[in-house]
């Protein structure tokens, strides 16, 4: 055992150790506690918590990677999932927080006054937090196996049960607050190699100014290596791509189950709001220096690795091409390392760079506990999410009313433990890459819930025909673009699968519309409980009027 | 700023005072306006100027960012969390000018939250 293992180890253990006693000594009792944590959590945390169950393995480990490898073209990644947050805050968050229900299916349940219409929400919740979650049990089982150095398939397995634990034994309360720690351990194990890279090849401590001179010098070594230049747009996919892409992670970010549930953790709506803008705030830090930590990448690897004699290669070389996801080859046969020779996968440029920059195993050992801290918190989320859409929105409103609160409450383990397991074994074999997988629960969510819960907020005239005819339509789309364009090779204007939201969205928005308006319009109670939505919790809609309530407590 | 045209008793045991429709239609009003100035501002920073990516690449600022590069990797991002804090704020400020107190609101919240 190395230096190396036995540093980054203790730090992984530390960290968890912390998680796990902040989950025991917040173990829930009641299941109010269980789903929403009393609802009383101050924004700025509940920011972090949002923070980190936002930022998952896909933002950790791959969105780096991704930038670095295309360029201009994956900012898109960057702008959509930060610009949804305008959407969620603006027209969401608040309005479902004054509407005062636990869960998403419950909203569009009881909105709709369906219960069809909240099973169906109810299937959506566990098919897009379960699509979400194959992909972060995936991107544990990367970092615990190149870690431990054990097969990667034995590392899913450990984050399996980790994950199950805490998850099953914390509740959301357990969770907000240990998120709150995972936020934290991963926001500094991001910033420290970024920071460092930055005082080595720029002088200067402050990287997000510091790295535009190098995407400007990396232009020139491009254009003398012929290949098309770093920032240039649109070198990998359409315009419209582009903009597909950007719009899909926005209005999934709107519409993620496990993201809104967040929303109801507040007190009230002027928390809600507050809770949007701490969270972005707390997330931008890390969007902000992802381009960073690309360019820095990209810059080391031109200037420090490609040109060196293949035999002097250093030692990180090996460890990576043994994974399969680091190839170098001596195409020209000169015993020197071009540039082009040199194929890295997004997936590990975020955890190889500290080794390539030679930053110390200390940094190195902190970016693993980060890492895990991403996968880990953002899947605990997603399995109270399956857990909730299981436990109350189906067996309870729907199967079994009469349950009493402590069976509800060991459904809702159990459904926690079969998820993570049913979706650990999915992830042994994934079918596809992380940030692939995690694209199309994005494309699903804005195909879904964001057509629903924005008509559902903002419109009175929608029904429960309407929206049950959405939500299918919506689905069907967005499932058949995606494989159409995957399998198939479809595509409209140039956009690909992980685009498929844009025509998801755009259909079951007019399915929404058109039949609800060819059905009865909704009660006179559901339609007054809509138009309360517009204003703050004081002021109340009622019979035609608005009532301000002034009685002090 | 509300006169009041008569009252009655909630749920709760708490007052109820009839507000002018026309008032709480303008506060309704006044924050949506704010918001479609914010959705303007949002869409020009990213939908925008990646509308605008090829002509822009001309501009290079900040030592060395092409302008489009900045605006993506980070002045779109920047921009982004400023609109939800003036928002926040400006939240906060449309609600003392209709005399909402949060205290008020916060105590009915707790009391709506639906308990199964």
């Amino acid at each position: 055992m190395d230096t190396q293992f036995l540093v980054s180890f203790a730090i992984i253990i530390a960290t968890f150790a912390l998680y796990i006693g902040i989950a025991i000594f917040n173990k829930a009792k009641a299941t109010s506690d269980f789903y929403v944590a009393s609802r009383g959590v101050p924004p700025i945390f509940n920011g972090m918590a949002i923070g980190a169950d936002w930022m998952s393995a896909a933002s950790f480990i791959g969105m780096a990677g991704t930038i670095m490898l295309l360029g201009y073209d994956g900012l898109a990644y960057i702008m959509g999932w930060t610009g949804g947050y305008l959407l969620l805050t603006f027209l969401l968050a608040p309005q479902l927080r004054k509407y005062g229900r636990y869960t998403v299916p419950e909203f569009i349940g009881d909105r709709y006054d369906s219960h069809t219409a909240r099973v169906i929400a109810a299937i959506c919740t566990i098919a897009i937090s379960f699509t979400y979650s194959v992909g972060q049990l995936s991107g544990s089982g990367v970092v615990i196996g190149r870690l431990f150095e054990i097969d990667a398939k034995l590392g899913t397995m450990i984050g399996v049960v980790l994950i199950a634990f805490y998850a099953a034994f914390g509740g959301m309360k357990g969770i907000t607050w240990t998120q709150v720690a995972q936020y934290l351990v991963l926001i500094i194990a991001y910033l420290i190699p970024v920071i460092f890279m930055s005082l080595q090849l720029t002088s200067s401590a402050l990287p997000w100014l510091s790295y535009g001179e190098l995407v400007g010098k990396m232009g020139e070594l491009d254009r003398e290596l012929g290949i098309s230049e770093y920032f240039a747009p649109f070198t990998n996919g359409t315009k419209w791509q582009f903009l597909a892409l950007m719009f899909t992670l926005m209005c999934g970010t709107a519409g993620l189950p496990h993201v809104i549930v967040r929303f109801y953790t507040v007190s009230t709506m002027k928390a809600a709001r507050w809770s949007g803008a701490w969270a972005l705030l707390f997330i931008g830090l890390l969007y902000l220096s992802a381009p960073a930590y690309a360019a820095f990448s990209r810059f080391i690897l031109m200037t420090k690795i490609a040109g060196s004699k293949i035999t002097e290669l250093p030692a990180w070389t090996k460890s990576w091409i043994d994974t399969g996801k680091l190839q170098l080859a001596d195409g020209n046969s000169d015993g020197v390392l071009q540039w082009n020779e040199l194929i890295i996968s997004n997936d590990i440029v975020v955890m190889a760079t500290p080794e390539i920059a030679n930053l110390g195993v200390f940094v190195i050992g902190l970016v693993a506990a980060g890492a895990m801290a991403a996968a880990l918190s953002t899947a605990g989320g997603l399995m109270i999410s399956i857990s909730s859409a299981f436990a109350h929105d189906i067996f309870y409103r729907v199967w079994k009313p009469n349950a009493t609160e402590k069976t509800r409450l060991s459904v809702g383990r159990w459904s926690i433990v079969v998820a993570t397991l049913l979706a650990g074994l999915i992830a042994l074999n994934p079918p596809g890459a992380i940030t692939q997988i995690v694209a199309w629960a994005f494309a699903l969510a804005t195909g879904t819930f964001f057509p629903a819960l924005v008509l559902g907020v903002w419109w009175k005239r929608s029904n429960a025909q309407g929206v049950i005819a959405g939500l299918l339509i919506g689905l069907a789309v967005t499932l058949g673009y995606i494989f159409a364009a995957k399998y198939g090779g479809f595509t409209i204007l140039g956009i690909i699968d992980t685009g498929a939201g844009v025509f998801g969205a755009i259909a079951a928005f007019l399915a929404n519309i058109i039949v609800s308006l060819a059905t009865a319009a909704p009660s006179q109670k559901i339609q007054e409980e809509v138009l309360d939505l517009r204003y703050p919790e004081q002021m109340v809609y009622k019979d035609g009027e608005v009532w301000m309530n002034e009685e002090k407590a | 700023m509300f006169p009041a045209v008569s009252n009655i008793v909630d749920k709760r045991g708490g007052r109820m005072k009839k507000i002018d429709k026309a008032v709480a239609d303008q506060y309704f009003r006044e924050k949506n306006r704010y918001m479609i100035l914010y959705f303007v501002i949002w869409f020009v920073v990213s939908y925008g100027v990646v509308l605008f990516a090829e002509p822009l690449s001309e501009i290079t600022i900040m030592g060395g960012f092409p302008f489009h590069y900045f605006m993506g990797a980070q002045g779109a991002v920047v921009t982004f969390i400023i609109l939800l804090f003036v928002n926040a704020k400006v939240g906060d400020m449309i609600d003392k000018k209709y005399g909402i107190d949060e205290e008020q609101n916060v105590r009915l919240s707790a009391g709506k939250s639906v308990d199964h």
